[in-house]
């Protein structure tokens, strides 16, 4: 019997995200829609050691902060669905703009992995990029790859086994937004953490951080009625 | 503990940030984000002290020039649709010769057999066939253009436009991929988050020609316009382009009135796409065509051999033709050929196929034989092609992504009433010059 | 020379801090998502007045329509 994985692969427009699903899936693929949204949602499968790997393809997105359909789409499904990997497909050419979603993965505890896609292109602009460093200070595995010329491909999957069989945890991340929020992030997680269901299934400090940004996805989470 | 009473302190939370970050407050949470990243990056990114103009700065340098970029824009268009038209004349005489040699062969069947084969499924199926090269290229240019980056190039070039009638840059691309087929191009307003903006970019993409047109434009301008070919398929797009903006304007001061949403779009580098890239985009995007002439158009084609076989197709174009007449194809063939193209556009030259047991190399001149067409008529077909209803596939299409039928059932009306009111004028005006 | 002035008038080439985005909720956090956040500076790549614009923010190049940039106060650095 083969073991199950599920992951999800999460990345700006633009990263080569499409690239690196079709090097991973080949022609197992199933194009279909979100429920209730018109967003187009793509599976494929993968073998690989005997692990058989259903890749749930996100839509491109800058952000988690459910400004559009496209971002409620990947957010809730990362969040609800807890996918035993997410591989964040970053350009490592245009690394600052591209490391804000996966500082959001990691804020939202998701066992993230980074794609460092266009290796070429960094090195081609003469950008120095320690991998092993970046992948300390994020807490989470990093993986350069070409993915246009399928290189990186064979280590990517081999991350994605470890993180998914445990053997490798990411920890979320703690981001400092100052004294004054920070004493409010404090506060409300307190409050959250007493609610049973909502600290089981999410990071309090999560909720917590996304209540003070006004999220609203988060704050129609808190005015269902609680059930049981 | 009350989620109530959570979601309150959060509010109080919220207030007293406000009270401390004025206006800020939105914006310290992205910014702490932000800040943490360059923190970190300072110590695992080094970058050249003096970093070179990029090959993609350079090339924007010319690309989105403001006087360049417009012409420049242009001419890609131009030479998009003569790379199509060039290349793909050869593929189409060889499957001219294939489907030649089939017909010849299934005429010898004889019989009932031997016409539905001869006459309805090689007539009509191989008169859609051998449009597979330029439709197929078209894919692949439009292919490119995306994968290489243009794509948000041409909505920057074309914002200036398009904000004059109401919509910005971004409402641009979907226009761009409804001349390869309107479904990704309807698809493709999701990026676009003013729901106004949104549903007027959706109602005005069927009015690009799409691929499946294309067969209809070459069929008759080839035979009818020989010289001029090329001139006159192109003025089938420019005219599909020129009532697209005009009834995004008219939306946009009736039905839809306001302000345009927010223009904010990443520039992608310059990327030389991969062929493989390129292969698997033409292959999503073909591999529907291609299941769609197997399914539809074929269905429809038997269809039609078979009505007009028992003798019940012409009694219905009859019925249909009058409302033609005012636009000069009266005649039950065209009724018939546009009728069954509302199921898929390629179907019109398919029925013209089977209708006149012709393949595409003499089916001009048994239309211009047996229908007596003139040019200015076969010119006044064809805008009317460029306009009228949206195929069923569309229509599904708007269905979906507007989540009602109130939208599809609008643009069945309006673009058909566009469309004989355009057909009209060109024949009568028209009429008065030829004489 | 510190005077405030709107995006949309810096011509091309030039090198802007932000100062401030004068924008509704929801553009405001859209572009602080994008990296355009108070204190950030920019250079402006392609100004066309009466136009869009494009900026390189954070190493990327974003395009941002007329109406955005008028929102947005800079000063020149």
């Amino acid at each position: 019997m083969a073991k199950k994985i599920i992951i999800a692969l999460a990345g700006n427009p633009n990263s080569g995200k499409t690239t690196v699903f079709n090097n991973l899936t080949g022609a197992r693929q199933h194009v279909g829609n979100w429920p209730g949204v018109t967003v187009e949602k793509k599976e494929g499968t993968c073998s690989y050691k005997g692990y058989n790997i259903k890749v749930v393809d996100l839509p491109g997105v800058y952000s988690l902060t459910a400004y559009s359909p496209d971002e409620v789409v990947a957010r809730n499904f990362i969040v609800e669905e807890k996918p035993d990997a997410v591989v964040d497909i970053v350009d490592a050419a245009n690394l600052e703009r591209n490391l804000y979603l996966a500082v959001q993965l990691l804020e939202m505890g998701a066992q993230l992995i980074v794609a460092l896609n266009m290796m070429d292109e960094a090195n081609s602009r003469n950008y120095r990029i320690n991998v092993e460093g970046l992948s300390r200070l994020i807490g989470a595995p990093v993986v350069p790859m070409v993915a246009k010329r399928n290189q990186g491909t064979m280590e990517l999957l081999e991350r994605i086994v470890e993180v998914a069989e445990n053997k490798v945890r990411v920890k979320e991340l703690v981001i400092n937004y100052g004294r004054e929020a920070e004493e409010e992030i404090a506060k409300l997680e307190r409050l959250i953490s007493q609610d049973g269901e909502f600290s089981r299934k999410y990071s309090s400090r999560w909720l917590a951080v996304k209540l003070l940004e006004g999220d609203e996805e988060v704050i129609k989470k808190f005015k269902e009625v609680k059930v049981g | 503990m009350d989620r109530q009473e959570i979601l309150q302190a959060s509010e109080q939370s919220l207030a007293h940030l406000r009270s401390i970050y004025s206006d800020e407050a939105e914006t310290v949470v992205a910014d702490a984000r932000y800040g943490f990243i360059s923190g970190l990056l300072k110590d695992v990114l080094k970058k050249p002290p003096i970093e070179r103009l990029t090959l993609s700065d350079k090339i924007d340098k010319v690309v989105v020039n403001r006087w360049l970029g417009l012409p420049l824009f242009l001419a890609m268009m131009y030479g998009m649709f003569q790379f199509v038209f060039t290349l793909s004349v050869p593929f189409m005489d060889w499957i001219d010769a294939g489907f030649g040699w089939l017909s010849e062969l299934a005429a010898g069947i004889g019989g009932w057999p031997g016409s539905l084969l001869a006459d309805g499924i090689i007539g009509g199926v191989g008169s859609v066939l051998i449009f597979i090269p330029p439709i197929f290229l078209l894919f692949m240019a439009i292919s490119v253009l995306e994968d290489c980056g243009y794509m948000a190039r041409a909505a920057f070039v074309m914002d200036r436009l398009m904000h004059k009638v109401g919509l910005h840059g971004r409402s641009f691309i979907p226009m761009i991929l409804g001349f390869g087929c309107n479904i990704p191009g309807i698809m493709a307003c999701r990026t676009i988050e003013n729901p106004k903006d949104r549903i007027t970019t959706i109602l005005i993409n069927p009015f690009i020609p799409c691929g499946a047109r294309l067969p209809i434009f070459v069929l008759l301008a080839g035979y009818f316009f020989a010289a001029h070919a090329g001139l006159v398929v192109f003025s089938m797009y420019i005219i599909g382009i020129i009532v697209a903006i005009i009834m995004a304007l008219v939306f946009r001061k009736t039905l839809f009135r306001g302000v345009s949403g927010h223009f904010v779009m990443e520039l992608p580098p310059y990327r030389l796409p991969t062929i493989k890239g390129v292969l698997v985009h033409l292959w999503e995007r073909g591999s529907l065509f291609l299941r769609k002439a197997g399914s539809i158009i074929f269905s429809v084609v038997v269809l039609i051999w078979l009505l007009d076989y028992t003798g019940v197709l012409e009694p219905i174009g009859r019925a249909i033709a009058p409302i033609f007449a005012p636009c000069g194809f009266g005649q039950w063939q065209a009724a018939v050929s546009l009728f069954f193209g509302f199921l898929a556009k390629e179907v019109v030259v398919g029925t013209m196929g089977t209708l006149f047991a012709a393949e595409e190399e003499v089916l001009g001149g048994a239309i211009a034989a047996q229908l007596g067409w003139t040019p200015l008529v076969a010119f006044a077909f064809m805008v009317f092609c460029v306009l009228y209803v949206p195929c069923v596939a569309a229509i599904a299409t708007i269905k979906g992504e507007t989540n009602s039928w109130k939208w599809p059932v609008f643009a069945i009306f309006y673009t058909t009433a566009i469309a004989w009111i355009a057909a009209t004028l060109i024949f009568q005006i028209g009429n008065l010059f030829v004489g | 020379m510190n005077q405030l002035i709107p995006l949309a008038m810096v011509s091309s080439g030039e090198m802007v801090q932000v100062v401030d985005v004068r924008a509704g909720f929801g553009l405001q956090r859209r572009l602080a998502d994008m990296g355009l956040t108070p204190g950030v500076t920019i250079r402006v790549l392609n100004s066309q007045m009466s136009g869009p614009i494009v900026i390189n923010l954070r190493g990327s190049r974003l395009v941002l329509g007329h109406g955005v940039a008028q929102k947005i106060l800079v000063k020149k650095v």
